[in-house]
């Protein structure tokens, strides 16, 4: 520490300790004018201390002096520095990881772009020449039809009958897209009407069948209503058409674990079940585990149905024996 | 006798709507446009051949809408903007059902939206329930003027 004339800037004295830091001698000290040793406080010195010189006035017998005090800040402006170049990365990390968010949304932008492109050429295309092939071959029946042998009449059924098949395919693999691609609500929904509606449609496509089905009542999810219907019709109408060898077919749409926030639902029914290995096989698109003579599908609805779950974040399972049934869950949470 | 313009690309499809209209019960004569630019030309600048209401309008329009050079929405949008044709029915006959597409042609002012089937059974049926309720069923706007 040091102290100096306020009028005259003239210095008065000086601690050894201020002239170590300074690196002068005390006669040197006193002869400098007060306001030249100003400047060097803040700098550091050749061994890397940082010193601070805080002024004050006083007053000693009525003389109005400055009282000088020098403060060793090294470790503060140290904590200060690496303090600044934390935030400076932290800066730099926010602006990259922003940076690779946006490169990022760009990319999912596109895809998503192209998926819609793909999509509509499958739907357009796609479809064009199938209704040339199907539509000239029943053109041959009908031009022809007296001439042809049966065998060849046959043929040409077989011909139609391939086309409506790839037909009902590219319709699922467009659905199958639209629930990828749709933009999603939460709502409620009440799965019991949904059920019994879906139900009733299919009691109307054949309505020799005898099934019985029942539907708890009270049942609600919250979800997106087109999806959650997609979902419950794909579960029912393979409940519909895997009972249909039997006599007495019994389809069950229910809950449990009603009182939870997240409620499971299950599609059981008494059909010809599925063996337990290959359970997980099942939800794959194209996995079909019955000969299409005997139940046809494209094996693409229960890909559907676990496409809707998952973007609801739920889950969905299924249990069966082989000629036991089968039961499907889900959660839509 | 009814004026049906059929606007498509695909020579295929072409024959097959030609050949359900042979069948149907309702007689008329179908002009083709092979794409966007022919429809237009069809329908806003030429008369057209004889036409029943003489105002050089076919009763109904069928439009693709994936067509060469002028595709079917901006044939809907140009024929909706023009006072001569903005009433002439048009049915979209496509094989799109793509959301999109729906609601940009009935929010440029179709006025049905068919997708073709696969089956041609089916897709007989469906232009033959398109002609009798567009051409007998249904009453046209007066003629223009």
């Amino acid at each position: 520490m040091w102290f100096y004339d306020r009028t005259t800037s003239a210095i008065i004295d000086v601690n050894d300790a201020a002239l170590a830091h300074y690196g002068m001698e005390r006669e040197a000290f006193l002869r400098t004018p007060a306001g030249e040793l100003g400047a060097a406080d803040a700098s550091p010195r050749a061994d890397g201390g940082v010193f601070q010189a805080v002024s004050q006035p006083c007053d000693l017998g009525g003389r109005a002096l400055v009282l000088v005090t020098l403060h060793d800040v090294t470790a503060l402006r140290e904590a200060e520095s690496a303090l600044a170049r934390a935030e400076d990365e932290q800066r730099r990390q926010t602006t990259e990881f922003e940076e690779r968010v946006r490169e990022r949304t760009v990319q999912l932008h596109s895809a998503i772009g192209e998926l819609e492109a793909f999509s509509y050429s499958v739907s357009h295309d796609l479809r064009a020449p199938l209704r040339s092939i199907a539509g000239f071959s029943q053109a041959l029946i009908e031009d022809a039809g007296p001439s042809l042998s049966a065998d060849a009449r046959d043929d040409i059924a077989r011909i139609v009958a391939a086309a409506g098949r790839m037909d009902h395919l590219i319709n699922d693999l467009l659905t199958l897209s639209m629930v990828t691609r749709a933009e999603m609500t939460r709502e409620s929904v009440d799965v019991s009407e949904l059920a019994n509606r879906i139900v009733a449609e299919l009691a109307d496509v054949s309505p020799t069948r005898p099934v019985v089905t029942t539907v708890a009542s009270g049942m609600v999810a919250r979800g997106d209503p087109r999806l959650v219907r997609v979902a419950l019709e794909n579960l029912l109408t393979n409940s519909w058409k895997f009972t249909s060898r039997r006599e007495r077919a019994c389809i069950e749409v229910g809950q449990i674990d009603s009182d939870s926030a997240s409620p499971t639902f299950f599609v059981r029914d008494n059909g010809v079940g599925f063996d337990p290995v290959f359970a997980d096989k099942l939800f794959g698109p194209f996995q079909r585990l019955h000969d299409a003579s005997d139940f046809p599908g494209t094996g693409i609805g229960l890909a559907t149905v676990r496409r809707i779950v998952l973007r609801h974040g739920g889950r969905v399972w299924a249990e069966s024996r082989p000629g036991q049934g089968a039961c499907f869950y889900f959660t839509l949470q | 006798m009814y004026q049906i313009l059929l606007v498509e690309d695909n020579a295929d499809d072409v024959e097959l709507t030609l050949r359900a209209f042979r069948k149907s019960d309702f007689v008329s004569t179908v002009t083709v446009a092979r794409d966007g630019v022919e429809a237009l030309d069809f329908l806003l600048a030429n008369g057209g051949p004889a036409d029943r209401n003489g105002d050089g309008l076919p009763d109904l329009v069928l439009l693709d809408i994936k067509l060469p050079r002028v595709d079917g929405l901006q044939v809907l949008e140009r024929l909706r903007a023009n006072p001569r044709t903005k009433l002439v029915p048009i049915v979209v006959l496509t094989s799109s059902i793509e959301p999109k597409d729906l609601l940009t042609c009935y929010a440029l002012g179709a006025n049905s939206y068919v997708r073709k089937p696969i089956d041609f059974q089916q897709f007989s049926k469906a232009l033959q329930q398109i002609g009798s309720y567009w051409l007998e069923t249904n009453q046209a706007p007066p003629p223009p003027g």
